[in-house]
């Protein structure tokens, strides 16, 4: 009896690796698949008026810097992946992000620092250094007017940060559709 | 030339094990390296500034990101909260999460310096847009953060980190 066991105990197990190798091919497509490399992205502090919806606040007495954004001419859209004018549901487009271009130099903008209009946002810059200069507590408004994307809001914003405005708030004038 | 007419040798089995070494190197690499804070950044063309500074996210503070498309929709960890093609004027999910947000967040006094007036969260929200995202469905939100169950204040908008890119250049063109 105890040879038989012997003999059984002696014969070679092979451990079946194969599984194993499949489980890990699946999560390392997974892994490939979603990888996302950290990528530091940047941003820009902004503020929202403190005191919209309660009334316990003080009237800020500075006089505000107020830049406000408004669209003389939205520009020709062309599709980012083809030399063709952009298309709701982009036929270029392979992953149907809707993204899309201004042709150069079709959009044209005005930005307006009181009474005074400028469509260079260099000179939007010089302006608010030379306010800066005045009072250098100032707060700064940016004020988008419809039509306005984001990518025309950035720059002004940039633009003021640069020159030194650290308190920056927006004010709109979006109101929701009253209810039927 | 005269070839050999015996059998060829037996065949013989792989030799795997380099092969599953390999596998769980490359593994460990994509595991160690995969960032998961990463996946509520949705996919967009950020307007670049040189005024932006690098955002290093804190997974223990409380900001939540919103990612806003071309298309307008409110995406928060690939969960769109608002959509304007179907919510048209119905913000309520939106306002919802916001006010959620609101209160997991700390908060300060209205006035701060004086350590007066109703408590407000001091935490910012970040808003991350394409860079032709109409600013209509950025004042959408910022509308509703001024709302009095919300009254979330500090904002943060994603831009591209152009100083980073120019030092590079700069750096290149040096050499």
């Amino acid at each position: 009896m105890s040879e038989r066991l012997k003999e059984i105990n002696l014969e070679e197990v092979k451990m079946s690796v194969a599984p194993l190798i499949d489980m890990t091919f699946l999560l390392l497509i997974f892994f490939i698949l979603t990888i996302k490399f950290k990528v530091l992205e940047g941003k820009l502090a902004a503020y929202l008026p403190k005191d919209v919806g309660i009334n316990t606040s003080p009237v800020d007495p500075k006089e505000k810097v107020e830049v406000k954004i408004e669209v003389v001419e939205a520009g020709v859209k062309l599709s980012p992946f083809a030399p063709a004018p952009y298309t709701a549901g982009d036929p270029y487009d392979p992953a149907n992000h809707e993204r899309f271009i201004f042709q150069f130099g079709t959009r044209k903008l005005r930005y307006s620092i009181g009474p005074q209009k400028y469509t260079e946002l260099e000179k939007v810059q010089e302006r608010l250094a030379d306010l800066f200069a005045q009072d250098r507590e100032r707060p700064a408004t940016i004020d988008c007017r419809p039509g306005t994307v984001y990518g025309d809001m950035v720059p002004v914003l940039d633009a003021a940060y640069e020159v030194g405005y650290r308190d920056i708030t927006f004010v709109g004038e979006y109101k929701p559709a009253k209810p039927q | 030339m005269k070839l050999s007419r015996t059998a060829p040798p037996a065949s013989e089995e792989m030799n795997m094990t380099p092969l599953i070494d390999c596998v769980f190197q490359l593994l460990l690499f994509f595991m160690i390296v995969t960032d998961m804070t990463q996946a509520n950044l949705e996919s967009l063309q950020l307007p670049p500034a040189l005024a932006a500074v690098p955002d290093e996210p804190d997974p223990k503070i409380v900001r939540p990101i919103l990612n806003i498309p071309v298309s307008g929709k409110v995406i928060w960890r690939r969960e769109t909260l608002y959509d304007p093609e179907q919510d048209f004027e119905d913000t309520s999910r939106l306002e919802a999460f916001l006010a959620n947000q609101a209160k997991l967040m700390p908060t300060e006094h209205l006035n701060e310096k004086e350590g007066t007036g109703p408590q407000i969260p001091a935490n910012p929200l970040m808003i991350r847009a394409d860079e032709n995202t109409e600013f209509k469905y950025i004042q959408r939100v910022m509308y509703l953060c001024a709302k009095k169950d919300i009254q979330i204040w500090k904002l943060e908008l994603g831009a591209k980190d152009l100083s980073e890119e120019d030092e590079k250049k700069a750096e290149s063109q040096e050499e």
